[in-house]
């Protein structure tokens, strides 16, 4: 991609005229308007952003679960139903940890075997130059043509061929499947703007590929990782239907299996289901917000790169 | 290096065998070779396993012509293929567009951005079925959330939002966008994160400010990014069921329905699993290029850089 | 232990002894005495606890290993076509939804159960035998593939504190069909009069989402005297008594929404949405499927349960001309998947299941949601409790009174009209599109023809 062009548009731009006072005027007042339409802006962003999820927390505070009424405010405000999902003190939610510990194993699991294969794959094909590498890349965006809500009978069918039926290994090798080919696409494309001298000087050094990967191409892959990492446990902690489909045992369900029942009934304490959505929210809220500067350049692919 | 050696004895056969192994290891070293063999050959099983097996018999449940004729007879089929456009055009445009806005945005310093933004991932962290069906009750048109709201604020008597085909069909976009523009905002985010700040620097000094400075610095470093995007995101999208599932239920009266609704609805509903993948192997013309000039870019971009 | 004297536990226990002495290899893998179970979740925690209690009950008694997984109600449908589509079955399932165990049968898709059934046939209700066979398209013959657990019907939901609210009383109301319905929108009328700006008189799901709205136009049809639209051998029966009740019922429920008498967003409802409108006191009575709108408040709202929600079972409405109404009782029953591993275990699992005393106990702690497939089951003092306002009515018109199983029974066809909903459409194009009842009912009876088209069945 060329620098040049981009940047010298502009140049045509002419030369400034005017005096420096009525600049500064204009410019201040510019910035006047600027930040008060930041501010519409920023308003008009936060009733979007809330409202849906004042919703959920309204829910979760009400006594009754109710979610049909005619206030906006909930009436008799209670933590209640929080209480109620830290203490395990409904039977849809008798093994919440339990099924929350299942959740983290699984996102845990999905996360580092997604970061591991990918970054293997794409140190193969891009850094090592494996010849038609590039069909490895092309066969794993096949994985794309058919909409993974529908390989789920197929995916069902061969788990339990390969003996994982009602395993939480079923789940992990299903969202690995999904979530690999846009983790080697982000790292193949962010892996070209780690100069490929690097590899070739200490290849010179005798070093081996398996130190090169450890040693120069992770590490200063760290941003990619990080991005995709958080993309691999956001996909493991809120997909359902996979998990719902190979997961039976209430002892092996996760949190969204656990929360498809209370669609088991006509009506349901929605309260709870939604004081669990909110605190099942959290870690990987958490999670973002901790990495969230790492994540900055991480997702980046290499159109940007110059 | 000593499979190498042992090769070079050669009989014609093992001199074809050579030839054939020199050409899969390019310019690699034996042991180099067999460590690049080593590292995908992960990739490669979970691949076959996972991928190659499923694609396969999905394929062959939907292989029957005969329910092709079945499909493209449905009504609601033929209603689900414009509500498929019409969602594919707007949500991921429009999705795609805010968020390239957006992530402009919170490139502004200041702690109320970084407070804004912190607020802004929300959605993406809620699981997606009870936020989903909590846009399905909010939306309700005598009793949601919405129009309680508009009634109190406003005095104003809202619309049933869920009972027309095009409100419906708009809440869902409308849903669909709220749980996923953060996603990509973070994504654009990133990528405007990486531009150097030199190059801003050049811009300024060049005169480039403000709408200039978008359309001239930053959108052609972004434009390829941008592209790969929408690509991804349409691909995404047409495999998404959760948001009409939960918030419109395809209704009113079936109205409302993706390819990938009706797909679920025939395979579980209609108890017809080969009827709902012969629905979104009809999406095949249409993704299959989609996948195929996503492969090019991916090579082109190789050549380019 | 002591429920479990049939012979089957006798003999399996003593051949497995002498498999144990005699034939060694037989046995060996351990496998072969395991069976797994699905089941769909429970309404109210008892009933789960009261499934576990019968399966341990039973792991002691045979020596044997269940191994039950008990999946969530609404999509328990997804894994079931999975299984059975996969050819990876459990040994047995549910009918979780009920008109599956047709739908499957056609295809030659389900082990026959008749040997189980016979060992309490004499106490089966009718319509627990009917509903537990099916026509195999295969064989081309109707058999028993499923064993009847227990049955649920529709009753109607009022509450008596609206009713008072707009100034009437329960003891006003008509007890004939259109009658009966039309005073409830007397009672709209008055509570709008009172200053009620959202509450309404009927809960029609008018709807083409989920099971409700098949469920309203039968019991609609029913009260016009259009029962019999399938026939028990399988063929489609659209003559005028049946067209004149679908009129009717098209244009009652059509109209009612037409004309402001039941929610607006009744037109998208799924199966959830009534409920939560009702328990939110937003409208007066709705027509749904079991008792859980009523067992749901018990534990919270004694006082809902006992005094202000009352359920017409005993003083279902009559049709227009005063006769009894024949009501359409689902019934839940086990079914074996072709391929399941251990068909023998499965079934002397299921004949130690459908003995009246476990029986009773599992349906008697689900607080009465579901009603046994056995009358003589119907006279147990938690039945016949004069305390309690609901069950009486309730087991009346699910099991006592005149019933019949729903009509996917006699030909799948039927689940299939309810799985496109045809009726529901019908009901929207008067409701919405300002059609004709006639004519919506004549577009709604050309599909349903189509569909029959695709299902025949020989009569004998």
């Amino acid at each position: 991609m060329s620098m040049r062009i981009a940047v010298s548009e502009p140049v045509a731009v002419g030369p400034r005229s005017g005096s420096a006072g009525r600049r500064g005027r204009v410019a201040r007042r510019w910035r006047y308007a600027n930040s008060a339409g930041i501010a519409v802006l920023y308003a008009v962003m936060l009733v979007w952003t809330l409202t849906p999820l004042y919703n959920i927390v309204m829910i979760a505070l009400e006594h009754e679960g109710d979610v049909y009424g005619n206030n906006i405010l909930p009436v008799q405000p209670s933590l209640d139903s929080f209480w109620v999902v830290f203490t395990q003190g409904y039977w849809y939610l008798e093994h919440f940890w339990h099924q929350f510990g299942n959740t983290v194993f699984i996102a845990g699991m999905v996360t580092f075997l997604v970061l591991l294969i990918a970054s293997m794959t794409s140190f193969t094909v891009g850094r090592m130059r494996l010849r038609n590498g590039w069909l490895i890349t092309n066969a794993a965006l096949l994985t794309y043509v058919i909409p993974a809500s529908f390989l789920a009978i197929p995916f069902y069918l061969i788990m339990n061929r390969y003996g994982l039926a009602n395993n939480p290994w079923s789940v992990i090798a299903a969202l690995v499947t999904f979530a690999t080919p846009y983790a080697i696409f982000i790292f193949q494309e962010y892996g070209r703007s780690i100069p490929i001298e690097l590899d070739e000087s200490a290849r010179i050094d005798g070093a081996s590929p398996l130190h090169i990967y450890l040693r120069i191409y992770l590490p200063l892959m760290a941003p990619a990782l990080v991005a995709v990492g958080t993309y691999a446990l956001l996909l493991a902690w809120n997909e359902y239907l996979y998990q719902f489909l190979l997961l039976s045992d209430k002892r092996n369900m996760t949190v969204p299996v656990a929360l498809a029942q209370f669609l088991n009934s006509d009506q349901a304490p929605w309260n709870y289901m939604m004081a669990t959505a909110i605190i099942y929210a959290l870690p990987p809220l958490a999670t973002y917000y901790a990495f969230r500067h790492r994540m900055s350049s991480g997702l980046t692919m290499g159109g940007v790169k110059g | 290096m000593t499979a190498a050696t042992v090769l070079d004895v050669g009989s014609p056969s093992s001199t074809r065998r050579r030839s054939f192994w020199r050409y899969w290891r390019g310019n690699l070293k034996g042991s180099e070779f067999a460590w690049a063999l080593a590292f995908s050959v992960p990739y490669i099983a979970v691949f076959v396993a996972f991928v190659a097996y499923p694609v396969f018999y999905g394929l062959w449940m939907g292989s029957d012509p005969a329910l092709y004729s079945d499909v493209f007879s449905d009504v609601i089929y033929q209603d689900t293929v414009v509500n498929t456009l019409v969602f594919v055009a707007l949500g991921v445009n429009l999705k795609l567009f805010l968020a390239l806005l957006l992530s402009g945005v919170f490139m502004r310093p200041g702690w109320w951005t970084k407070v804004m933004l912190m607020l802004f991932v929300l959605p993406w962290a809620v699981p997606q079925l009870p936020a989903f069906i909590s846009l399905h009750w909010m939306l309700n048109g005598e009793w949601g959330l919405l129009n309680n709201a508009l009634w109190i604020l406003g005095g104003i008597e809202g619309p049933s939002w869920l009972n027309e085909r095009w409100t419906a069909l708009g809440a869902a976009i409308a849903s669909h966008i709220w749980k996923w523009t953060p996603f990509w905002t973070v994504i654009l985010l990133a990528g405007r994160m990486s531009i150097p700040q030199d190059i801003y620097d050049a811009a300024k000094v060049d005169g480039a400010t403000g709408l200039n400075r978008f359309l001239f610095v930053t959108f052609p470093l972004l434009a390829n990014l941008y592209l790969v995007l929408t690509l991804l995101a349409t691909i995404f999208l047409l495999g998404d069921f959760n948001t009409v599932f939960f918030v419109t239920g395809g209704g009113p009266n079936n109205e409302t329905h993706l390819l990938a609704t009706l797909g679920i609805r025939n395979a579980f509903d209609l108890a017809r699993p080969d009827l709902g993948v012969a629905v979104v192997m009809t999406a095949l013309p249409v993704l299959i290029p989609l996948v195929i000039i996503l492969m090019r870019k991916l090579r082109t971009a190789e050549v380019q850089l | 232990m002591a429920l479990y004297k049939r012979r089957s536990l006798l003999q399996g226990s003593l051949g497995f002894a002498a498999a144990g002495t005699l034939a060694r290899p037989y046995i060996a893998n351990a496998q072969a005495k395991t069976v797994t179970v699905w089941f769909a979740q429970g309404f109210v925690e008892d009933e789960d606890i009261a499934l576990r209690k019968a399966v341990a009950d039973y792991e002691k008694a045979s020596g044997n290993k269940v191994e039950l997984s008990i999946i969530p109600f609404a999509p328990m449908r997804q894994k079931i076509v999975s299984a059975v589509t996969s050819g990876v079955v459990p040994d047995v399932t549910q009918n979780n939804p009920g008109e599956i165990l047709q739908l499957y049968a056609w295809q030659d898709k389900w082990i026959d159960t008749e040997d189980v059934v016979e060992t309490q046939r004499a106490k089966y209700s009718q319509t627990a035998l009917k509903a537990a066979q099916a026509y195999n398209d295969v064989t081309k013959k109707r058999a028993f593939y499923g064993v009847p657990i227990r049955g649920a019907c529709v009753p109607c939901h009022t509450w008596k504190s609206l009713v008072e609210k707009a100034d009437m009383t329960m003891a006003d109301r008509p007890r004939t069909w259109d009658a009966y319905f039309d005073f409830y929108k007397k009672v709209q009328d008055n509570l709008r009069k009172k200053g009620e700006r959202k509450v309404y008189g009927l809960g029609f799901q008018v709807t083409a989402n989920g099971v409700d709205p098949a469920n309203l136009f039968n019991a609609f049809m029913h009260g016009y005297g259009g029962q019999g639209i399938v026939t028990e051998d399988g063929a489609l029966n659209l003559d005028d008594r049946i067209r004149t009740a679908a009129i009717k019922a098209c244009e009652y429920l059509g109209g009612a929404y037409r004309d402001g008498y039941v929610p607006p967003s009744a037109i998208n409802w799924n199966d959830a949405d009534d409920n939560n409108a009702f328990h939110a006191k937003l409208m007066v009575m709705d027509v749904d499927g079991t008792l859980s709108t009523e067992v749901a408040v018990k534990a919270k709202h004694p006082e809902w349960y006992h005094d202000e929600i009352v359920t017409d079972g005993l003083l279902y409405p009559t049709t227009n001309d005063g006769k009894p109404v024949t009501s359409i009782t689902g019934m839940t029953n086990a079914v074996i998947p072709k391929g399941a591993r251990n068909v023998a275990v499965a079934k002397d699992f299921l004949k130690y299941f459908i003995q009246p005393a476990v029986l009773r106990e599992f349906n008697e702690t689900g607080l009465g949601r579901w009603l046994p497939a056995m009358p003589e089951e119907a006279k147990t003092p938690f039945w016949e409790n004069p305390k309690d306002p609901h069950l009486r009515g309730y087991v009346q018109q699910g099991l006592l009174g005149p019933t019949t199983p729903d009509y996917y029974v006699f030909n799948p066809a039927m689940a299939e009209v309810y799985a496109q909903h045809v009726y529901s459409k019908a009901m929207i194009a008067v409701a919405k599109k300002g059609s004709k009842a006639t004519d919506a009912v004549d577009v709604a009876f050309r599909e349903i023809k189509e569909i029959f088209a695709k299902y025949p069945i020989k009569q004998s």
